[in-house]
């Protein structure tokens, strides 16, 4: 009788409480990650897997804003030059020590060291624009922030997924010599194993203290719901589709367009669009001397239809879009939203008055993303119609890289990994080509425009700013911008709770199996 | 005999030297700097110049030819740029899974190509020897990333026996592992067996109209016994030529499978560390290669006067 | 038999790269975004690809430019390769030593390798990939015409053309030459066949003639995404290529048949 009911029990008790002993969701990279020290060698698969584990003293939110993550409040002085941030008394590292302000000294230092290679460094470093000149910690439970001169950027820097979103680590993070081992951050999940181009492995931290309220960003209630993450690495997209469909992996929240035939209509599989704040372009070098002339760079302009482009790269999931301020940004607005029409008799007209000679136009794309590579091929195409002689160079990515970053190139497609911040959107285009050759638009007058609208607090200041710059930037055409596309997601059935957003990293927290 | 295998190994020193000054040279000629794909676009001068600096990439190339060199000697082959692994590491774990799937496939296609060359030759012009020579033929000519994407959207997709992504290595799970190398195995076997059964069956066909073969049938000897102990051994040595140059083309060639059938193999190493510039990973992969071919042809050579008592190793 | 199959594979072949010079059905390189992965019908005999391009003008016009960079490839390493066997097997002693250590290394690269590199230095287009490959096989050329070479030298006529007092140029290209074409010829239907499968691994593995030219190899390619839903798209250029190898290598057979004195009965 005791040992029936205490069978009981125990039977109710697993009931009441069962275990979700080993739970693993199995996700997709399609390229290893390059290192597990964040914003310092990466790109954007190791952002999205290390922002798992580690946590900044402020974060983004669903819409992009920056919000409180470590930091439960800040103030900023009267001369906006020094920043007061209070850390949240309850958050443990991930080997157990209390977050105090000494690990957030440590490892804001660590970051302003050239050494560390921080890629934010050229922002908040001695020659950036918001300088930071000392970090220190006036209480276990206060951090103190100093810059040279006052910068609204400042905040939207620390919280930039790029840079791993200034993520506080503890400093058992580095080995006695400085270099890097392996990140003890305050995340919803720990680092596991990583198998080199195999799989990614994350484990659950029990002693994680979310925010309260529902799941926001990269900042509100971050619920691990199962044991483990395993991101598998599997550089073929149609292979990682058949793996979804054969049941070998959960989640492929990054589906290529052209993968998407075979996927919808599946009652075994979920799938999503959200639309997210990246851009892809078509990048001119206004220094070439064929491409100097606007009435070149317009008459390019006039031969690409965005609609049909964007309708057959995405699979009807992209949203066209003519102006570097993304769709789903809440500054897109009517003067953002406005589309140059296709006019191919007019490009002649132009390409003639300029006295175009069907010289050849280099274009050059590579096979980083099929949505690159197919663009390049419309482009050509189209730009055939009005009788512009181009010519495709596909170029392996590290070679593409290089192109880009010297401006050594007449046309280049390109996409650019989502800003959540206009300016910053505005920012891959717009610089001075002598000390940034990669930049397209070198006008004086974007610059200054620009340089206001990072100082601007106000909204409404910032919209009109942006409204004019875009303005000009349809007028003067240093790039033609084509679309913003969609993260697309497939999870199988027995996924739960899972939901893109529009900075277009990785969020597995909060979704669970059934 | 030991004698023989030290000079030949030792000759093949000036060989691999130059490999080594033409990998170390030729990667270095591709354009593309592995510090800008290490930190990724919009990574500023300072930073670049001090990974650069971190990865020794901003020393004259004659020092770092001969630091490399230096380490590589000693069995230091350096780190990958990406992972930080080291490089040897990174080979022989690649290697062991390339190897057992050109091993493999290649021992069942020389199998293959043995059994079905002697008996095409054998019943030379009859039905069987149309066969055999039609699919031999037909299989030279199917393109083996194609024969692959096929089994795989067969087997792999639309039947699901057979897994075919997250390679599972053998200290895991040897039955999966085995089962994920069904396919390129068998895709590799099917590939390789339709040149290597032409040989044999072509050096068949002439050591059958040879004069010994004539005396030993007419001594009364059974036919298998002819086939087998007369026959096969001297028409097999141009097969072991050409089974030996394609074990050593196989090592690059596997690529094309691995990335069809995305197994962690050595040829895909290759590829993806010269398309992401990762230099020590390609120089430490071709020394290594280079010396591999180089000691399957020593063994290959070896292995002649078991085959042809006329031929011996001098 | 084989080699009449060969020849008429061959010849489709050859019509087929003809006509494609006179008349295509559709423009190759003419995108219809309305139209894209159409299957097989009237309107288009193959279907359209992904960006509604007609796949039999296509594969009409990759025939022609496949073969083309085939024959390039072979044609450049035959005569450079021939130039150095010869040379290398005649002469002997140091250029021998020299030309073999050299073509040992360039054989002890993976081929795929040597021309994924190749390429990546010279860019991607039609003449790089016809010297990369070019490279890549010039040294089996070497190889064996060498051996053809040497395994001639010691012969009468060799002897009798020294002893008139020939010098050696005009030895080689008396009498050396002559005797060495039955191999060349052999190699030379094999290497096309190679070649041709090795520009559609090249540009399987992402290296190739730049979009938007077709080659049989890119179309194979491309058409991954869409194998299950378009298989045309992966059918037609595998089969225009396996046809082609077979008739090569039938045609080879057919001629290393007739050139063997020992085998015509």
């Amino acid at each position: 009788m005791r040992v029936l009911s205490l069978l009981v029990a125990l039977g109710a008790l697993w009931i009441a409480f069962p275990a979700r002993a080993g739970s693993v969701l199995r996700a997709r990279l399609n390229s290893d990650i390059v290192s597990t020290d964040p914003g310092t060698r990466r790109d954007e698969n190791t952002d999205g897997v290390l922002l798992h584990i580690v946590e900044g003293l402020v974060g983004s939110r669903e819409d992009g804003s920056v919000a409180p993550m470590l930091a439960s409040r800040w103030s900023i002085s009267a001369d906006g030059r020094v920043y007061t941030f209070t850390l949240r008394p309850d958050v443990v590292f991930h080997n157990g020590a209390p977050l105090t302000s000494a690990e957030v000294v440590w490892s804001l230092q660590r970051y302003l060291k050239p050494g560390t290679r921080w890629r934010c460094l050229e922002v908040l470093g001695a020659n950036g624009i918001a300088p930071v000149t000392s970090v220190t910690a006036p209480d276990p439970h206060t951090v103190e922030v100093t810059l040279a001169r006052p910068a609204p950027i400042f905040l939207t820097t620390l919280a930039r997924a790029d840079c791993g979103a200034t993520g506080i680590v503890h400093p058992d993070s580095v080995q006695a010599d400085g270099s890097w081992n392996a990140p003890i951050g305050t995340g919803p999940f720990q680092m596991g194993e990583w198998r080199h181009n195999q799989f990614v492995q994350l484990k659950r931290f029990a002693r994680y203290s979310a925010l309260p309220g529902p799941r926001d960003g990269n900042v509100g209630g971050k619920h691990a719901l199962v044991d483990e993450l395993r991101f598998m690495i599997i550089p073929d997209s149609s292979a990682a589709r058949a793996a979804l469909i054969r049941g070998s992996l959960d989640i492929i929240d990054n589906l290529y367009p052209a993968d998407l035939m075979g996927i919808r209509g599946r009652e075994d599989l979920q799938f999503q669009s959200v639309p997210i704040l990246d851009c892809y372009s078509l990048l001119i070098q206004t220094q070439d001397p064929v491409l100097r002339d606007v009435r070149v760079r317009t008459a390019i302009a006039l031969t690409i239809d965005a609609k049909a482009l964007t309708k057959a790269i995405t699979r009807d999931t992209g949203s066209p879009n003519n102006s570097p301020i993304p769709v789903a940004s809440p500054f897109h607005g009517p003067a953002e939203a406005r589309m140059r029409p296709v006019d191919i008799p007019r490009a002649r007209q132009l390409l003639k008055a300029s006295g175009y000679d069907g010289s050849v136009i280099r274009l050059i794309t590579s096979r980083r993303d099929p949505e690159m590579f197919d663009t390049a091929v419309i482009i050509q195409a189209m730009a055939a119609q009005a009788g512009l002689n181009v010519q495709i160079e596909v170029l392996d990515w590290p070679a593409h890289l290089a192109r880009y970053t010297t401006g050594n190139y007449q046309l280049m497609v390109e996409s650019f990994s989502p800003r959540l911040d206009p300016t910053l959107s505005f920012g891959l285009f717009i610089g001075d080509k002598r000390q940034e050759p990669r930049k397209v638009w070198d006008s004086l007058r974007a610059r200054a425009l620009l340089d206001e609208a990072t100082q601007a607090a106000d909204p409404a200041v910032r919209q009109s700013l942006m409204d004019q710059l875009t303005l000009d930037f349809l007028a003067e055409a240093p790039a033609v911008v084509l679309f913003n596309s969609s993260r697309l997601s497939v999870v199988r059935a027995a996924v739960t709770g899972h939901q893109n957003w529009p900075s277009a990293q990785p969020r597995l927290w909060g979704v669970g199996l059934h | 005999m030991l004698g023989y295998i030290l000079k030949r190994l030792l000759l093949t020193l000036p060989t691999l030297l130059l490999v080594s000054v033409g990998v170390f040279l030729f990667i270095r000629l591709i354009p593309g700097d592995p510090a800008l794909v290490l930190l990724g676009e919009g990574a500023d001068a300072a930073s670049l110049a001090g990974v650069r600096a971190d990865l020794g990439l901003d020393r004259p190339l004659p020092v770092q030819f001969l630091t490399w060199l230096g380490h590589a000697v000693r069995g230091d082959l350096g780190r990958s740029i990406f992972s930080g692994e080291p490089v040897s590491t990174l080979i022989l774990q690649h290697f062991g899974l390339t190897a057992l799937l050109v091993l493999t496939a290649v021992t069942l296609a020389t199998l293959i190509a043995i059994t079905a060359g002697l008996v095409a030759a054998w019943r030379q012009d009859s039905a069987i020897d149309l066969a055999v020579v039609g699919t031999a033929t037909v299989v030279l000519a199917v393109p083996s990333f194609w024969l692959g994407l096929v089994l795989l959207l067969l087997f792999g997709v639309k039947l699901g026996w057979l897994p075919f992504v997250g390679y599972v290595p053998f200290s895991e799970s040897g039955v999966q592992a085995a089962l994920f190398l069904v396919m390129p195995i068998v895709t590799l076997t099917i590939t390789e067996s339709g040149v290597l059964t032409r040989m044999m069956r072509a050096s068949s066909i002439d050591v059958l109209q040879l004069d010994y073969v004539t005396h030993a049938r007419a001594k009364g000897l059974p036919e298998s016994t002819v086939l087998i102990r007369h026959v096969f051994p001297n028409a097999f040595a141009p097969t072991l030529t050409l089974v030996g140059l394609t074990l050593g083309h196989l090592l690059g060639g596997v690529a094309v499978i691995e990335t069809v059938f995305t197994l962690p193999g050595l040829g895909r190493l290759m590829v993806d560390s010269v398309l992401a510039r990762d230099y020590p990973v390609v120089q430490g992969c071709l020394l290594f290669t280079a010396v591999v071919y180089v000691v399957v042809n020593l063994l290959v050579d070896l292995c002649y006067p078991i085959f042809d008592p006329r031929v011996t190793a001098r | 038999m084989n080699g009449k199959i060969g020849i008429s594979l061959i010849g489709v072949l050859l019509l087929t790269i003809v006509v494609g010079l006179l008349w295509m059905p559709y423009d190759p390189n003419a995108i219809d975004l309305a139209h894209s992965l159409s299957s097989p019908a009237a309107k288009h005999w193959f279907g359209t690809d992904e960006f509604g391009r007609d796949v039999l003008s296509r594969s009409m016009l990759g025939a022609r430019i496949s073969v083309l960079i085939a024959l390039g490839a072979v044609g450049l390493a035959i005569s450079v390769g021939t130039a150095l066997g010869v040379l290398a097997g005649y002469l002997r002693g140091w250029t021998d030593r020299l030309l073999m250590m050299v073509t040992d290394a360039v054989l002890a690269f993976p081929g795929i390798l040597l021309a994924l590199a190749l390429m990546a230095v010279l860019g991607s287009s039609g003449s790089s990939i016809i010297f990369a490959l070019a490279i890549a096989y010039t040294p089996s050329v070497v190889r064996v015409v060498r051996g053809t070479v040497l395994s001639i030298r010691e012969r009468e006529f060799i002897e009798a053309s020294r002893a008139a007092g020939d010098n050696a140029f005009r030895t080689m290209v008396r009498h050396v030459l002559p005797n060495i074409v039955p191999p060349i010829v052999v190699l030379a239907t094999s290497l096309f066949g190679w070649a041709l499968l090795s520009e559609s691994a090249l540009s399987f593995l992402g290296v190739g003639v730049p979009p938007p030219a077709p080659t049989w190899g890119n179309m194979l390619s491309a058409s991954r995404p869409y194998m299950d839903v378009a298989s045309w798209l992966s059918i037609v250029p595998g089969l225009c290529i396996a046809g082609t190898l077979l008739g090569v290598n039938l045609l080879g057979d057919a001629l290393r048949d007739w050139l063997d004195p020992r085998r015509r009965s």
